[in-house]
C-alpha cells in the first residue's frame, strides 16, 4: 500500500487515509540534519532533519508528502522540497495552508484548502468519494476515543501508564495503518486496566515540543512520571471535539482548527491556552512543567516567554532549550525533579 | 474595557512612557515638550525628500505619545501594528499605526537597542529570537512605548512579530485583532493552471475582505471610531499617487541614471514596510524623491563604481559598513522599494486592499519572489548585496536557494549574515573582507 508523508498534526490525515494511502507521520528521526545544505542555520532542527532526510533518500518509500504551512520554518521546508524536487523521490507535493486563527470564516477557508488537497490526492490515488472520507473519519474517531481513555487513566494519581509507553504508542501512530494502531491501543488499555503504580512520583507535564528523544526517558529515569505531553507529538495529536457539521470538509476543518492550540496559533484560540493550562494542571495533578523549547522556533520561544512572564501558574516550571537530537543535561533534569520531590513531600505532610 | 476608560488610562500612561523613552535614549534631562519641538525645528517644505520621510515618521511617532508637532498634548488613538497590516483603513478610521519593527530600528539608530535586547533576554526571551522583536519586548518591559488602544496584527511573513503582539496584548490588557493572510497566493497567481486556481485566489481575496470588515467592526467596538468611507476613497487615491511616484522614481534609478546622491537614504524609504501608505504627506515624499531624481537624470552618465541592487534592510545601528559601501558602490535599487502591487480601486477600496495584501510576493515561495527580482533587475546591474539578519527565518532561511537562482541567471550576489538592530556581533573587518572580495570578483 502506498504511503503519504505528513509533518504537522494540523494535517487531516483522514483525507490521506480516504485516498487509500497510509498516512506516514514524518518524525525527527532522519539522522540527517547535517545533510540539510539548503535551508541554513536559522531553521529549527526538525525541519533540518526533514530536509536532510529528503536529500538523503530517507523518504524514498513514500509516494508523496503533504507539507503544512504551519510556521515560517515549514514554509522554507516546502521551498527546499520543491527546489530540489528532481533529487527527491516522492513526487506528489501538496502545500496545505492552515489558518492561524479560529473563526467561522477561517474554518470555511480551511475547508476549501482541504478540497484542494483531496483533488491533488486524487491525481495520484484515484477518486475519493464522500463515503470514503466519512469511513476514515469514523476510524480516526475510534483512535481519538481510545486515546482519550488513556488520557483519563493518566489523570489518576496511581496511573500505571508511563510517559515512555505513551511516546512509544505515538511513534507507532505515526507509522502504522490506523486499523492496526486501533487494535494496539485496545490491547494496551486492556493490559493496564487493573494495574497501579507508585503515587508518590512527581507528575510532570511536558509542554512545547516536538520533543527530543531522550527527554521523557531522562525525566522518568530521574524518578518522575510524565503524565501529560502538551505538544504536537503528544496529546495534541488527538485533541479536538467532533461537531455536527454535515459536510466532511467543514467537519475536518473545524475539528483540526479548534483543537488544543499549537504555539503557531494566534487570536482568541491562542489566548485561551493560558486559561486551559491551569485547568489541565489541575486535571492531571501536575507537580511541575518542563517546557521543551526548540531552538529557532519563534512560536515556541515566544509562548515560553508568555507562560513564564504573564501567567499565574503556581507550580515550578523549567525551560529546556535544545534541538531534536541535542544532549539533555541529566543533572539539570535531576535537580529539578529532586526539587519537585521535596515540594511534593512537603505538600503531602 | 470601555473605550473612554482606555483613553483615560492611556492619557496618563503615555506621559510616563514618553519620559521613559527619552531616558532610554539618553535624553532624560529634556522636557518631552521641548524634545518634540527640537524634532520639528526645520520647516517641512525646506527638507530633502528623505528628511521629509523622517519628518512624517517622527510626527506619527510623537502623536502616538499624545504629542502634536508643537509639543502640545492631544489624544490620538493608536493601533499597535505588525508589519504588513494595511494602514489605509486605519487612517480612514482616524487611528495612528504604531509599527513596532520601525520603532526597533529607530532605537538602533540612537544606539538604544542592545540594552533593550538584553532586558528581553534576561526576561525569558530566547537569544535566537528575531532581534527586532527582542528590542520591542525589552522596550515593553521597560515601559517606553505608548500603550495602544488596540492591537492589529497580521500573520503576514514574520511569526515572531504576530506572536509578540499576543504577549503585548496580555501585558497592556488591550484587545487584539489578528488578520489571517493565506499563504502562497502569489505563487498560484504566477502559475495559474486552471479555473480552480483562479477560484482559490478569489476565495483568498474574499476571506481577507471579510476579515477587514470584521476588523472595522472590532475597531469601532473598542474605540468608538467609525470608518469614514469617503475618506477611505481619498486615501486610496493618495496611495495610488504615491505608488506612481515611487515607481517612477525607481525606474529612473533602476533603468536610467541620476546623479542625485542616494546611498543609504535610498534604503531607508523601505517603502513596502512603511506605515505611511494612505497619508497625503507620503505622496509628497515620493513626488519630491521622483522630482529630485528626474532633475538630475543623466541617461549616459558614466558610472565608475559597481551598480548594486540592495536586498532587504541595512544595519540601523552605528556601523562602518554602510559608509564604506557608500564610497564603493552605487545603489541602483532597493528590493524593499520595488512596487509589486496594482493600483487600489477607490470605488471598491476594502476588496482592493485585500487583493494587494494576499498578493504580496514576499509571502510566497523563495522561488517566486526571487523570480520577480530577476525579472525586475536591469541587465547592467553589477550584482546584488543581500543583508539578512541571522535570526530571520524568512529571508535568511531562503538565502541559499536564492543565491543559486541568481547565480544561474548570471547575477552575482553576496549575502551578508548580519543583524539590523543588534550590534553585539558586528564585525566590520570580516564583513569588509567579504565585500572587497565580492566587489573585486564582479569587477572582472
Amino acid at each position: 500500500m502506498k504511503k503519504t508523508g505528513w509533518f504537522c498534526t494540523y494535517t487531516p490525515v483522514e483525507l490521506i487515509h480516504a485516498a487509500n494511502s497510509i498516512p506516514y507521520g514524518i518524525r525527527s528521526d532522519s539522522k540527517a540534519e547535517h545533510e540539510d545544505v539548503l535551508l541554513g542555520d536559522s531553521m529549527c532542527s526538525y525541519v533540518r532533519s526533514c530536509m536532510g532526510g529528503a536529500l538523503t533518500n530517507s523518504y524514498d518509500d513514500l509516494t508523496g508528502v503533504v507539507i503544512a504551512h504551519s510556521c515560517e520554518c515549514m514554509r522554507r521546508l516546502s521551498d527546499g522540497w520543491m527546489f530540489r524536487q528532481e533529487q527527491i523521490k516522492p513526487k506528489l507535493i501538496h502545500i496545505l495552508d492552515i489558518p492561524k486563527i479560529v473563526s467561522e470564516s477561517s474554518i470555511k477557508f480551511f475547508a476549501g484548502a482541504l478540497k484542494r488537497l483531496k483533488k491533488d490526492l486524487e491525481k495520484e490515488y484515484g477518486p475519493i468519494s464522500e463515503e470514503n472520507i466519512l469511513e476514515s473519519i469514523e476510524k480516526y474517531k475510534i483512535t481519538r476515543n481510545l486515546f482519550s481513555q488513556i488520557e483519563e487513566m493518566r489523570k489518576k494519581t496511581d496511573t500505571p501508564i508511563t510517559g515512555i509507553e505513551v511516546e512509544s504508542l505515538l511513534n507507532d501512530y505515526f507509522a502504522m495503518p490506523v486499523e492496526v494502531f486501533n487494535e494496539k491501543l485496545k490491547k494496551f488499555i486492556e493490559s493496564k486496566k487493573d494495574l497501579k503504580s507508585d503515587a508518590n512520583k512527581p507528575r510532570i507535564m511536558i509542554a512545547g515540543g516536538p520533543g527530543n528523544k531522550s527527554l521523557i526517558k531522562t525525566i522518568e529515569e530521574s524518578g518522575a512520571l510524565c503524565v501529560a505531553e502538551n505538544m504536537c507529538t503528544g496529546s495534541r495529536a488527538f485533541a479536538g471535539d467532533y461537531s455536527d457539521e454535515t459536510d466532511p470538509f467543514q467537519l475536518l476543518a473545524r475539528l483540526y482548527l479548534e483543537k488544543t492550540p499549537c504555539p503557531r496559533m494566534l487570536g482568541d484560540k491562542s489566548r485561551h491556552k493560558t486559561d486551559e493550562l491551569p485547568k489541565m494542571i489541575n486535571e492531571y495533578k501536575i507537580d511541575g512543567i518542563i517546557y521543551f523549547s526548540m531552538k529557532f522556533c519563534a512560536n515556541m520561544q515566544m509562548d515560553w516567554a508568555l507562560l513564564k512572564n504573564h501567567t499565574n501558574i503556581d507550580i515550578p516550571m523549567k525551560v529546556i532549550e535544545g534541538d531534536i537530537s541535542s544532549e539533555i543535561n541529566e543533572r539539570e533534569i535531576y535537580s529539578f525533579i529532586k526539587r519537585l520531590k521535596k515540594r511534593k513531600k512537603k505538600n503531602a505532610s | 474595557m470601555r473605550p473612554e476608560n482606555i483613553v483615560k488610562e492611556n492619557t496618563e500612561a503615555r506621559k510616563i512612557q514618553l519620559e521613559n523613552f527619552l531616558k532610554a535614549n539618553g535624553l532624560g534631562d529634556i522636557q518631552p515638550e521641548d524634545a518634540v519641538k527640537m524634532a520639528f525645528m526645520s520647516e517641512y517644505e525646506t527638507l530633502s525628500p528623505s528628511a521629509k520621510r523622517g519628518y512624517v515618521n517622527a510626527k506619527q511617532f510623537f502623536n502616538a505619545y499624545n504629542m502634536n508637532t508643537q509639543g502640545e498634548h492631544e489624544y490620538y488613538h493608536v493601533a499597535w501594528r505588525s508589519l504588513f497590516v494595511p494602514t489605509e483603513i486605519m487612517y480612514a478610521m482616524n487611528i495612528i499605526p504604531y509599527t513596532t519593527e520601525m520603532v526597533a530600528s529607530q532605537l538602533a539608530m540612537s544606539g538604544a537597542s542592545s540594552e533593550r535586547i538584553e532586558t528581553a533576554e534576561a526576561s525569558n526571551f530566547s537569544g535566537d529570537l528575531c532581534s527586532f522583536m527582542k528590542t520591542v519586548a525589552g522596550g515593553v518591559i521597560e515601559n517606553i512605548f505608548p500603550t495602544p488602544d488596540i492591537l492589529l496584527t497580521s500573520t503576514h511573513i514574520c511569526d515572531p512579530s504576530a506572536k509578540y503582539a499576543e504577549i503585548a496584548s496580555h501585558l497592556y490588557k488591550r484587545p487584539e485583532f489578528v488578520l489571517d493572510i493565506p499563504y502562497g497566493i502569489y505563487d498560484l497567481y504566477r502559475n495559474i493552471k486552471d479555473k480552480s486556481d483562479e477560484d482559490r485566489i478569489e476565495e483568498a481575496v474574499q476571506y481577507v475582505t471579510e476579515q477587514f470588515y470584521e476588523m472595522i467592526e472590532f475597531v469601532t467596538q473598542n474605540t468608538g471610531l467609525k470608518l469614514d468611507k469617503e475618506k477611505l476613497k481619498q486615501i486610496c487615491k493618495w496611495t495610488n499617487e504615491a505608488r506612481k511616484y515611487l515607481d517612477e522614481g525607481n525606474n529612473i534609478i533602476l533603468y536610467e541614471r541620476t546623479s542625485s546622491k542616494k546611498g543609504i537614504k535610498e534604503l531607508d524609504y523601505a517603502a513596502n514596510l512603511m506605515q505611511t501608505w494612505g497619508t497625503e504627506e507620503i505622496v509628497d515624499v515620493y513626488k519630491s524623491r521622483y522630482e529630485d531624481y528626474k532633475k538630475n537624470q543623466h541617461e549616459q552618465r558614466e558610472i565608475t563604481v559597481p551598480r548594486i541592487a540592495w536586498f532587504h534592510l541595512r544595519p540601523y545601528f552605528k556601523n562602518q559598513l554602510m559608509s564604506y559601501l557608500d564610497e564603493k558602490i552605487e545603489i541602483s535599487g532597493s528590493q524593499v522599494n520595488f512596487v509589486f502591487f496594482d493600483e487600489l480601486d477607490p470605488e471598491d477600496p476594502v476588496r482592493s486592499i485585500a487583493r494587494r495584501t494576499v498578493m504580496h510576493p514576499a509571502y510566497s515561495s523563495v522561488m517566486a519572489r526571487t523570480s520577480i527580482a530577476i525579472e525586475k533587475i536591469p541587465k547592467d546591474t553589477s550584482g546584488i548585496i543581500a543583508y539578512y539578519p541571522k535570526s530571520c527565518r524568512h529571508f535568511h532561511g531562503g538565502a541559499i536557494m536564492e543565491n543559486e537562482m541568481f547565480k544561474k541567471s548570471g547575477i552575482p550576489i553576496l549575502t551578508i549574515d548580519g543583524d539590523c538592530v543588534d550590534d553585539r556581533g558586528d564585525d566590520f573587518p570580516i564583513v569588509k573582507t567579504r565585500v572587497d572580495r565580492f566587489l573585486k570578483s564582479i569587477s572582472k
